[in-house]
């Protein structure tokens, strides 16, 4: 952007004038708790007064890499980010297609789909969970009377079943997302472009690949970003139906472990909390610049 | 007319220097937060100069335990008198008031032992027991009866019993809270003592103590047996109170272990079980270790150490009036809620609203706390994590036992 020569140099002055409060909002409520968490991080610590604070160095960063729990929970994290966000991202790229097709009542099935994604998670999921109880459930009859699952099975205190249906609640939530953002993305896409390639020709597929999908890249980029960033911080789906049991602890639930129940620990586990959600941060951070660079977005 | 603007004001002025303002937390379980109202507006009109601001919380205990680390790692003096679960003293204490001299003040003699041992940490009592709690045992009296089948005494009869009315009646056997939190470990705790168990004594680990690890593998193994051999049903590993207590009242279940405050609702014309339940004492363990055990729950008032020697004064005066025996029994009557000083258990009026409190009386003298230690939440979540692994089939109970004490060791020491 070239402003000299454009603006006044008083203009200038003014729009810096202006824009100080929100880059001091900014470093109030985002930089100074991460450099605040940076700094925890490095020590022994637990807000239990009169604990000593005691200066470790990286000490917490290699305990944490040497926790089973933080390990396993990484896993379980990476394991959910991976199968939601690549379903999310097909299913919605299917609703997508569907619901640029012109149609009759097209609104109003755009309005409806949005729907799960509307209602607060927390909600969603205490209900879902209901769904899946093991008594009264409604999808446990369905999977037994297709004969899936045996009667009474608890798909919530399952290992193996419990992850599976939690990733189907996000994907339940999230797909109207995915296709809403998608959808955004294909209706730039001018009509021409496929009247053209109709009349040299081109099958639908050949149609899908050479224009769409090239031209949804940013979308498809961004999309990507959004849910991987959002599933890799998942908290809530998992905190409510299950509190991490049965293989299903991700980072994030893990971290309000360290941080909210054991924060007057004598063992002094604020510091490795702290560490934890560096890493987190340190992990979102990694995801946001591979995609940026293997899709090419520029963030200006 | 000028006069008597002055007046007022120099009157509201003189006021002011002597009246304070508290405020105080407060759950809204049932009828809890009405009960509670009520109450401090009899105390306000007792103690004009004195001004009670209640501040409601969530539900939940986790919940208000988040909340409760964010008010005191501020150290904020608000909120005054804290309404603090059974097992958080130990880890607050640094934050409360020591209330160690004024035993007499709070008439605790008259308490139960249980409820004030909960509250003294290192000798230093933080927190004045306010309502209690205590595992039971509801039953199904018209089933028991059609099978020929007395109340049991041991968990050996209850396994027999609910297996065999459960299998006839097409309904599960024995309900409790096996999901992975809270709840789990008081039922664990329920069975491991009941069978002569013990996971931690004095503040040591003793798991794997020979005196008590056979007894806690036995214990541990039992749980167990009741879901592999369907007495109870594979999904009490998702249970917590509410699930179990829909599947009792909804007349699928002959046994359940609660709360009491399940027992009102169970009771309740609408409920499909009123008048078929009954409630006892949570059965003994196979001789010659085994007794009666039931955990101890509850919850207990505590003053925040960051409010001023006046507001401590006026918190003492308000906790004061709240476990009074006049208001034990009010809020016996009006919430429910079982009272901390026997004394109010043989009052008429008690008796008339809880007409079950005479038969589990003994049950809350001898509740047993969970483990008493700053560090509680560590050791309750090690005890969880080992017996849920049991519960859904991915270990075996002398493996879960032993990484438990191994676990709960590199905690302690």
């Amino acid at each position: 952007m070239k402003v000299k020569g454009t603006y006044k140099r008083s203009d200038i002055w003014l729009a810096f004038w202006l824009i100080i409060p929100t880059l001091i909002a900014i470093g109030i409520t985002a930089f100074y708790p991460l450099g605040q968490t940076l700094y925890d991080s490095f020590f022994r610590w637990s807000l239990r007064p009169g604990f000593e604070r005691e200066f470790l160095g990286f000490q917490n960063y290699v305990n944490l890499f040497q926790d089973p729990r933080f390990l396993r929970s990484l896993w379980n994290t990476v394991y959910f980010t991976f199968f939601s966000v690549l379903i999310e991202f097909l299913l919605g790229l299917g609703t997508a297609l569907i619901l640029n097709a012109d149609f009759k009542l097209r609104g109003l099935v755009r309005a409806a789909v949005l729907i799960p994604w509307a209602i607060p998670t927390a909600v969603s999921s205490q209900m879902w969970k209901w769904m899946y109880n093991d008594q009264y459930g409604v999808i446990s009859l369905m999977l037994y009377n297709l004969g899936i699952l045996e009667e009474g099975t608890p798909i919530l205190g399952t290992p193996g079943m419990a992850m599976s249906a939690i990733i189907a609640v996000d994907v339940w939530k999230t797909t109207p997302f995915v296709a809403l953002l998608l959808l955004a993305g294909l209706q730039i896409i001018p009509n021409e472009l496929y009247e053209a390639a109709r009349i040299d020709g081109a099958s639908i597929w050949k149609q899908f690949t050479s224009i769409t999908l090239p031209v949804l890249r940013p979308t498809i980029g961004v999309t990507l970003i959004f849910r991987t960033l959002d599933a890799l911080r998942v908290f809530d789906i998992v905190y409510i139906m299950t509190q991490g049991a049965v293989g299903t602890e991700t980072l994030a639930v893990y971290n309000r472990s360290l941080l909210m129940d054991n924060i007057f620990s004598p063992r002094g586990l604020f510091g490795y909390g702290s560490a934890l959600s560096v890493v987190i941060f340190l992990i979102i951070g990694l995801f946001t610049i591979i995609y940026m660079r293997s899709l090419n977005i520029k963030l200006d | 007319m000028k006069k008597v603007v002055v007046l007022f004001a120099i009157l509201t002025m003189v006021l002011s220097v002597f009246s304070i303002t508290i405020t105080m937390t407060a759950g809204a379980v049932g009828r809890e937060l009405e009960a509670l109202t009520e109450q401090v507006e009899m105390f306000m009109e007792e103690n004009p100069d004195i001004t009670v601001n209640i501040l409601p919380m969530p539900n939940s205990s986790t919940d208000r335990h988040d909340l409760y680390v964010t008010y005191l790692a501020s150290g904020t003096p608000d909120p005054d008198v804290l309404q603090l679960d059974v097992i958080w003293p130990a880890e607050f204490a640094p934050f409360l008031v020591d209330l160690t001299d004024d035993y007499d003040y709070f008439g605790l003699d008259g308490f139960f032992p249980g409820t004030v041992a909960s509250n003294t940490v290192d000798g230093r009592l933080v927190a004045v027991p306010w309502f209690t709690d205590a595992g039971i045992l509801y039953y199904r009296k018209d089933l028991l009866e059609k099978y020929g089948y007395d109340v049991p005494k041991t968990w050996d009869e209850l396994y027999t019993a609910a297996k065999d009315i459960s299998e006839k009646e097409g309904i599960e056997g024995f309900v409790w809270q096996g999901a992975r939190y809270e709840g789990l470990t008081c039922d664990v705790m329920e069975f491991v003592h009941s069978f002569g168990g013990e996971i931690m004594k004095d503040g040591e680990v003793v798991v794997d103590d020979p005196e008590y690890y056979d007894n806690n593998v036995a214990a541990i193994t039992f749980m167990d047996k009741l879901i592999e051999e369907g007495v109870s049903p594979a999904g009490v590993t998702t249970y917590m109170e509410e699930e179990a207590r829909r599947v009792f009242q909804n007349g699928d279940a002959v046994f359940m272990r609660n709360w009491p405050y399940a027992w009102p609702l169970v009771n309740a014309p609408e409920s499909p079980v009123a008048g078929k339940a009954d409630i006892t004492v949570l059965p003994k363990g196979p001789a010659p270790d085994g007794r009666n055990s039931a955990t101890l729950g509850g919850w207990n008032l505590g003053i925040n150490a960051n409010s001023s020697a006046a507001e401590v004064e006026a918190s003492k005066k308000l906790i004061k009036f709240l476990v009074s025996k006049e208001q034990q029994v009010y809020k016996a009557v009006n919430a429910g809620q079982t009272p901390t000083m026997i004394e109010a258990y043989n009052d008429p009026r008690t008796i008339e609203a809880n007409p079950f409190y005479a038969d589990i009386l003994d049950v809350f003298l001898n509740a047993e706390p969970r483990p008493i230690s700053p560090i509680y939440s560590e050791i309750s979540y090690e005890i969880q994590v080992a017996v849920h692994e049991v519960l859904t089939q991915q270990a075996e109970p002398e493996d879960a036992l032993d990484n438990l004490a191994e676990n709960l060791k590199s905690l302690v020491e």
